[in-house]
């Protein structure tokens, strides 16, 4: 099955194609412009060059969250009215699984970053082993400060991807934490890593209508901001 | 910093002032209630900041955005009841654009204005009603 996958959760923008976990065609652009004006632009040129219909696609994917607010809602607006004209059914992938995709095959605990302002991520830890993705955290917003306390701990080689990881290496660092970041090609999200992604969803049955197809922000509340930012716990243990 | 206005292109050119000094990803709040010229010393702030767009209210749109080298984009927080809804208005997003952020009623989200801001209070003078006293301070920067 064709996937077409976009991915506007942060600066960058892209699109990509992948047939059973096969990558056919991906274009990816970050130029600081906004994706409202580069999308579906990028989508087009994708698609027609490479010869790809959407009628031949099966599914569309999104990297539904967390991310910018702006961002989020233009990347979804466009997943859901191409899959609502073809009647597609969609997965709505977080971009934190998505960018944990680009070093999966490291054998690491591996930190995914967002950069959500004032000294906070978004993020999840996976352990990645023989090729394989084990989830160790819910996405989540987190201050950087806590985050450094839970992985002082972990032995294992950590590596950092997404648009906040210089920003999490840079503090992890800091705080005596070893830690790499994932190499130019591979630190940033993309849309390859969410096409991958909802690949292996879509075969657990996870998909939803475009319709049913919606944001999901990780929103906070500006008390649990303002905690965050403090260097607070927004959980209770 | 206090000065006193004797008229709308008194405050608008106070406002110039102002938006001559701004830098990307200032941001200004206003204090002062309705009809105490807000909109005009945007107006200024615009010019001064060589938008060429028209500055109208942005009372309805919540959000008005005005092109130039260094963008305006002029809100009016009066409909938005706490910080909380600034989320559904992608504030954090205008915050990244590196324009300049200029804050009606920023009274209702007082705690959501990041380090730096800058206040302008305008009030009506004690001695005309048509005089205002327009107070510019904070902004690190300036």
């Amino acid at each position: 099955m064709k996937i077409l996958a976009l991915e506007t959760s942060a600066k960058s923008v892209s699109a990509a194609v992948t047939e059973d976990g096969t990558v056919l065609a991906s274009a990816y652009q970050n130029t600081g412009l906004t994706h409202s004006r580069t999308l579906m632009p990028l989508v087009d040129a994708t698609l027609k060059n490479s010869g790809i219909s959407l009628e031949k696609i099966g599914l569309v994917a999104v990297a539904a969250g967390p991310g910018s607010f702006t961002g989020l809602r233009i990347g979804v607006s466009a997943a859901k009215g191409l899959a609502w004209t073809l009647g597609l059914p969609c997965c709505a992938v977080s971009t934190l699984v998505a960018m944990a995709q680009n070093v999966r095959h490291m054998d690491a605990t591996v930190v995914c970053a967002m950069d959500a302002r004032r000294n906070q991520i978004y993020n999840a830890v996976f352990a990645a082993h023989g090729g394989t993705l084990e989830r160790l955290t819910p996405d989540r917003a987190i201050g950087l400060g806590e985050l450094a306390a839970e992985l002082k701990n972990d032995e294992k080689v950590k590596i950092i991807v997404g648009d906040g990881a210089k920003l999490c290496y840079t503090y992890l660092r800091e705080t005596g934490i070893p830690c790499s970041m994932a190499p130019a090609a591979l630190v940033m999200q993309c849309a390859v890593g969410v096409a991958l992604a909802a690949g292996e969803m879509a075969a657990r049955g996870e998909t939803v209508s475009a319709r049913d197809l919606a944001p999901n922000y990780l929103r906070l509340s500006q008390a649990e901001r303002e905690r965050l930012a403090r260097g607070l716990k927004i959980t209770v243990d | 910093m206090t000065y006193i206005s004797h008229s709308v292109s008194e405050t608008e050119a106070l406002g110039e002032q102002l938006g001559r000094r701004l830098r990307s990803g200032d941001v200004v709040a206003y204090l002062g209630g309705l009809g105490m010229g807000k909109t005009a010393f945007t107006r200024g702030l615009a010019r001064g900041m060589g938008c060429q767009d028209r500055v109208t209210s942005p009372t309805f749109t919540i959000v008005n955005e005005y092109r130039g080298e260094l963008p305006l984009f002029h809100f009016d927080m009066y409909r938005i009841p706490d910080s909380d809804a600034l989320f559904d208005i992608g504030w954090e997003d205008y915050l990244d654009r590196r324009g300049v952020c200029a804050v009606e009623w920023s009274e209702n989200v007082a705690d959501a204005m990041p380090a730096g801001t800058v206040y302008v209070t305008i009030r009506r003078h004690g001695e005309n009603d048509n005089w205002r006293e327009i107070t510019v301070e904070g902004g690190d920067a300036l």
